[in-house]
């Protein structure tokens, strides 16, 4: 009982993370219109922006932040120009497999560039563990889930409250409609496309801290978790793809109580397969939502 | 490029018989050609992925379903053949069409429950699929041998000759190419076939003219996923030792980029793309670990300029630009 009540600590924290990965990425789908097979690198190179930041500068977590964010906004723009900004008005598998080109090319320049081993994560959080009752919280994992709601909470705040915000979303509804009124199309669909992608570099970040390790091909798995999280959440509804990356975080980890680690993966995509079975639309149903 | 394919059309269209009979001859004499066994297994390899990068093709290219964990059924296909060799000690020759219709039956399970999905959530579901197949057989030590793999499975034999070297071995991957080749010429230009495009190019007008597009879709599925079960069997016997590091997703990159780099929607597509990534894959091996690299500016650069691939279906909705650029023309010309 214990180990179980932990076991779901360690999934929210975890599936705190991988809500703001599948954020990120429902915004990149919101705006492009097209999904995406770069996000797993995006996340890659978040995390290893701030690696190298920790170690030439300093071991300063908004430093961190601030400098993934940066890196992964340098390459959502890369993405933009590559994968989407000439392919708008084309079928959609043609910017699908660009986009599968262009995951295969970062991600091997990264093995090149970074090496092919893993790099342990140096330790900017102390390892407090504080007991409440049988529960014991890191204070690594407060850390976590206060930089997911604060960057959530900020991102809320944008889509709903500024003009860019509102651009945004009218883009993501109509892109026609959104041309009509006058709203500069690709420039806020590029604009969108780097917010995700920010968003993913940081969930990077948090994820690399948080496993204490990072390598060139981490980002297979991560995207394809941010994917499948994204999914659960009918791929553009911001709230309900954070819902679906709580829900990912915390199956994996009751699912490892009942096995090994290793089978890790194996509960995350089967999850999602049998909620794709049962609710294709993922939580989110809206009546009269345009099927995608 | 269009019109050096319909020229040399043209030419085969006039010697069709003689161009047939010489090809063949010369496709039999290959290994007496180069007794090297380095330059036959590149030769085995190509037609290894003829098979793997046509199956897709299928999928992929003929009715736009979008199939990226193509590995999973390849994996499936030779873990197939090895356990059953290995344990029930089956002869090959029945192994290859059981491990074909296991595979077709797991192309069938992951179809089902997606065929009112669109395209990027089967493209998910398959990449999940093939990743969880991959974990099983690295997990599941009792069968599958676990990280260990699968050593010692026995080579084919057919009237006293051994199949135990690339050089003969060719003979089995050139055969089991034919019979694809032929199979699917005529499958796609079947009723079948024709259903299958005309779900790619508008789904819904298929489906108002009466076609099943539920049931059309997933015997695409299954007929794509039955050459890869009979490839993995082939494979299996082939290399004699199998584990699961060989069916990554990155495999699954490969293949389909094979196809995309030769083109999807003709049956010549994949068999120039299986030939021209495995050539550049020998020629960049001095700088193997550009290799993957150069596959990724390959694939974009075909995006960019030529998005149905070297020899794809170019009237098809595959290729994308001309598609739209036309419909652009006739919507300005209808304004005018």
């Amino acid at each position: 009982m214990e180990y179980l009540l932990n076991q779901i600590v360690n999934g929210i924290s975890q599936g705190a993370i991988y809500a703001l990965m599948a954020i990120g990425y429902s915004v990149v789908v919101g705006v492009t219109g097209l999904i995406t097979f770069t996000h797993g690198e995006v996340i890659m190179i978040g995390a290893f922006a701030s690696f190298y930041i920790f170690q030439y500068i300093g071991n300063n977590l908004i430093l961190g932040i601030i400098a993934s964010f940066i890196a992964s906004w340098i390459l959502g723009m890369f993405i933009y120009y590559v994968c989407y900004d000439r392919f708008f008005e084309a079928p959609s598998h043609i910017s699908l497999i660009c986009t599968i080109g262009a995951s295969m090319l970062i991600r091997n320049l990264a093995q090149i560039y970074f090496g092919p081993n893993q790099k342990p994560m140096l330790n900017i959080i102390d390892n407090k563990v504080y007991r409440i009752g049988v529960l014991q919280v890191s204070l690594m994992q407060i850390v976590i889930l206060i930089t997911v709601v604060v960057l959530a909470s900020i991102l809320a705040f944008f889509i709903n409250n500024t003009r860019w915000g509102i651009m945004l979303r009218a883009v993501s509804q109509d892109k026609k409609a959104a041309y009509l009124m006058g709203i500069n199309v690709r420039k806020t669909a590029m604009i969108g496309n780097c917010i995700g992608c920010g968003l993913a570099g940081i969930a990077g970040l948090l994820i690399s801290i948080y496993y204490q390790t990072l390598q060139a091909t981490m980002g297979g798995s991560l995207g394809m978790k941010a994917f499948s999280s994204s999914v659960l959440g009918g791929l553009t509804d911001t709230r309900y793809s954070a819902l679906g990356g709580l829900a990912i975080g915390l199956i994996e980890n009751l699912g490892i109580t009942i096995s090994t680690a290793s089978f890790r993966d194996i509960f995350a995509f089967g999850f999602l397969i049998t909620v794709l079975i049962i609710r294709p639309e993922g939580f989110a149903s809206r009546k009269g939502a345009k099927s995608q | 490029m269009n019109e050096i394919i319909l020229k040399l059309k043209s030419i085969y269209d006039k010697y069709k018989i003689i161009i047939i009979l010489a090809g063949s001859i010369l496709l039999l004499l290959v290994p007496v050609i180069f007794p090297k066994s380095y330059i036959m297994g590149i030769i085995c390899r190509i037609l290894l992925y003829i098979i793997l990068a046509g199956g897709l093709n299928v999928i992929n290219g003929y009715s736009s379903q979008f199939c990226i964990g193509y590995a999973g059924f390849f994996c499936i296909g030779a873990y197939t053949e090895a356990i059953l060799a290995l344990r029930l000690k089956i002869n090959f020759w029945l192994l290859l069409p059981i491990a074909g219709i296991v595979t077709a039956i797991a192309g069938l399970l992951i179809c089902l429950p997606t065929l009112k999905l669109k395209g990027k959530y089967l493209a998910l579901v398959t990449l999940g699929f093939s990743e969880i197949v991959r974990l099983i057989a690295l997990n599941w030590s009792s069968l599958t041998g676990g990280p260990m793999g699968l050593k010692g499975i026995p080579v084919p034999k057919i009237f006293g000759i051994e199949f135990k070297n690339s050089l003969s071995y060719y003979y089995i991957f050139l055969f089991l190419v034919a019979i694809f080749l032929f199979v699917t010429r005529r499958v796609i230009n079947s009723r079948i076939g024709r259903a299958w495009m005309s779900i790619r190019e508008d789904e819904q007008a298929a489906r108002s003219l009466g076609v099943d597009t539920s049931m059309y879709k997933a015997l695409n599925f299954m007929y794509g996923a039955f050459w890869a079960g009979i490839a993995g069997a082939a494979y299996a016997p082939y290399t004699r030792y199998i584990d699961s590091t060989f069916f990554t997703l990155d495999e699954g990159f490969n293949i389909l980029s094979m196809a995309i780099i030769g083109g999807m929607g003709t049956l010549i597509g994949p068999v120039a793309g299986s030939i021209v990534v495995n050539l550049l894959t020998e020629l960049l091996r001095p700088i193997s670990e550009y290799r993957l690299v150069a596959y990724a500016i390959l694939i974009i650069a075909m995006m960019w300029l030529r998005p149905q691939g070297l020899f794809g279906a170019s009237k098809s909705i595959l290729a994308g630009k001309e598609i739209v650029k036309k419909a652009r023309k006739a919507e300005k010309e209808a304004a005018a």
